[in-house]
């Protein structure tokens, strides 16, 4: 223990030292972060040659950062313009742009970032503490296991569906039949492809994000001046504001402990996301929230738990790949690339023979959420003046950038025109009361649980019941219900409450 | 006159469902001889989908009857559309994905640009705005194309900057 913490120390000091690449990453992370399409993994992809070609530590540190710093910035758009760069961020929007619209863009980023830093830091600190345990995690979450998770986040949608029930599941179970379109999993028979070979992979991502959230939010923000709902808001920007953000944040610091940890303990699980941690997080913290009917309408709880649970997959994604060489994600896939071309080889025994590298890896990680405080915060007074530029500007480079970015992952026209049929299709709904949010999570969430259900079936010889045949499964079944009765049960006794009171 | 604004335009709120239902059953059509495996979660979800179609159509036909709503698009479509240039930036956000295979990724944005800020200002200040569209054009192909080298989709202008820097 001593022999490590020693080591953890020298590596901090050390970690310190790669400053110079880590601040000029954290920005190159937050552009690419924020612009759909350009992932980490994508950027780590691209510059590749030059990562091989850097000595492995600071290779490795730069990986981390920008994988960080990418999870941190793609929630900024999706705070300012209703626009979330990775699927990741797709929650974020939900309460972050009604606070960009009542003129609190600076509030909703500031919070952003202290909930994204200290739940990214706190996660690799826990990981960093509990790797062995962690690691074990992967092998007990099965394909049943993995369907009630998935119901998890997928019941987000009955919540955003609370204001109109029928529409709010129209959209969802729409989103859910669109993410079905493809091969199925067993026999790769294709389905609803419309004769496209481009959907037999399903429908790709970025062009449903891009479209759904981007492209119509462009059409219908040039009813206004600019984002901000009141030219009144329309105010100069000042410390102050940030101040407050920063403040709202640590109020609930218990908020982003406990988010943060769902998102440690999903990025853990190969195969999980930040998109699933996220929907995850926001749907437990309305559920054991005392204002749920705040959630959608700019409350603070509703962005940091988004935030804090994807920057804590960040940690989370580690563990698998370093303790058992199993990447949990894209990025760690790519880095584990990088790490194997440098000659380290995964297991227990990297701690052993190259701790440096081994605690290192969750060293950068914290030291880059550290700067990432440091020089990102500051930065929301700028960012936020993103919502006062005029509309008539603002849509078309919307527009024109994202489009191209949902072009970028496998350079398909194709994609392109798939991105402007979300547009539309995006477009209808909100005009006409639709949650694209509830069309996206179906979108997002509807391959992984159909996968998941098939290898169930498959295992068990189309037997049903394998859905209740895990003890850890049916223990997630029961809390499960138990977080769909909860806020229903807890509305009642409010409402009781206030007749009482009246 | 008043009960005829406040009613709750059908048509626009029908659309969705009503697309829902088509490519349903255009779905369960592509698996209709298909292994379990391909149908048994399309099947549930389609199936739920159409029910709750069902019930929405329902709950319309019910208000369309008590007068309370009307098979209007005012909600989707409106005068308002044209004159916002809302209608002109579709064409335009349309153009830009059928050129930019041809002109490449700088010089069909900087046309979008143009084009799409001209409507949208309605023709005010025309040079501040192919400034504007310039500067973002060449700043995304410096930072994406030549800084990058991302896989954006390319034209003569690409070519031509490529041989040039090239060439020194």
């Amino acid at each position: 223990m001593g022999e490590t913490g020693a080591i953890l120390i020298e590596v901090f000091f050390e970690t310190i030292g790669f400053w110079w690449v880590i601040i000029p990453t954290i920005f190159l992370g937050l552009i690419v972060g924020g612009i759909p399409g350009f992932s980490a993994a994508n950027t780590i992809i691209i510059l590749m040659p030059l990562t091989l070609a850097m000595n492995l530590q600071t290779g490795l540190v730069f990986m981390v950062t920008l994988y960080c710093a990418a999870r941190m910035g793609a929630g900024i758009p999706a705070i300012l313009v209703n626009i979330p760069g990775t699927a990741g961020a797709a929650a974020t929007p939900l309460d972050g742009y009604p606070m960009a619209k009542a003129g609190k863009g600076q509030q909703a980023l500031a919070i952003s970032f202290v909930a994204s830093s200290i739940g990214g830091l706190l996660t690799t600190l826990i990981a960093l503490a509990t790797m062995p345990i962690l690691a074990r995690v992967g092998f007990y979450m099965h394909s049943v296991e993995m369907i009630v998770v998935m119901l998890f986040g997928i019941s987000l949608i009955a919540s955003i569906a609370s204001q109109d029930m029928l529409k709010g599941l129209i959209a969802g179970f729409l989103g859910l039949m669109i993410g079905s379109i493809g091969t199925d999993v067993v026999y790769a028979t294709p389905r609803g492809t419309f004769g496209f070979l481009e959907f037999y992979d399903g429908v790709p991502l970025i062009p449903a994000l891009v479209g759904l959230f981007a492209v119509s939010e462009a059409f219908i923000i040039i009813e206004k001046k600019v984002i901000v709902t009141h030219e009144g808001d329309v105010r100069h920007s000042n410390w102050h504001d940030t101040f407050e953000g920063v403040r709202m944040a640590l109020a609930r610091w218990w908020h982003i402990v406990w988010t943060s940890l769902i998102g440690l303990v999903i990025g853990v699980i190969p195969g999980a996301g930040a998109s699933i941690a996220s929907f995850v997080a926001y749907q437990q913290s309305r559920t054991v929230s005392k204002t749920p009917e705040l959630y959608g309408t700019g409350h603070p709880e509703g962005l940091i738990a988004p935030e804090s649970a994807n920057n804590g997959v960040t940690s989370g994604t580690l563990v698998p790949l370093l303790v058992l060489g199993i990447p949990g994600g894209a990025t760690a896939a790519i880095m584990l690339v990088v790490m194997q071309f440098h000659g380290v080889s995964f297991g227990p025994s990297l701690f052993e023979n190259q701790p440096k590298i081994g605690y290192g890896m969750f060293m950068a990680m914290a030291v880059a959420y550290l700067l990432m405080f440091l020089t990102i915060l500051p930065l929301s007074r700028y960012m936020s003046h993103v919502t006062t530029i005029p509309t008539i500007y603002l849509a078309p480079m919307i527009i024109s950038f994202t489009l191209v970015g949902g072009f970028v992952p496998r350079e398909y026209m194709f994609d392109m025109y798939l991105a402007l049929g979300f547009g539309v299709l995006g477009y209808v709904a909100r005009r006409t009361g639709y949650h694209v949010a509830a069309i996206l999570i179906g979108i997002i969430l509807g391959p992984l649980l159909e996968r998941y259900f098939l290898l169930a079936l498959k295992k068990s010889d189309g037997d049903i019941m394998t859905l209740f045949s895990s003890n850890l499964g049916n223990v997630l079944w029961v809390a499960l219900v138990v977080s769909l009765i909860t806020p229903v049960v807890l509305n009642r006794r409010r409402n009781k409450a206030k007749v009482v009171r009246q | 006159m008043d009960t005829k604004k406040t009613r709750r335009q059908l048509g626009g709120e029908l659309v969705i469902p009503c697309l829902a239902i088509a490519f349903t059953l255009y779905f369960f059509s592509t698996i209709w001889n298909s292994p379990w495996t391909a149908q048994v979660s399309a099947f549930a979800v389609g199936g739920v989908l159409l029910l709750v179609c069902g019930m929405f159509i329902l709950r319309c036909v019910v208000m369309l009857g008590q007068g309370e709503g009307s098979l209007g698009f005012g909600n989707l479509f409106s005068r308002d559309d044209i004159a916002t240039g809302r209608i002109g930036l579709f064409f335009t956000t349309l153009g830009y994905c059928l050129l930019i295979e041809r002109l490449g990724f700088t010089l069909t944005t900087f046309l979008f640009l143009t084009l799409s800020m001209i409507i949208l200002s309605k023709g005010k200040r025309p040079l501040f705005i192919t400034a504007i569209s310039a500067a973002m054009a060449l700043g995304g192909w410096a930072v994406f194309i030549w800084a990058f080298d991302t896989r954006f989709p390319r034209g003569w202008f690409e070519t031509t900057m490529k041989a040039v820097l090239a060439n020194g």
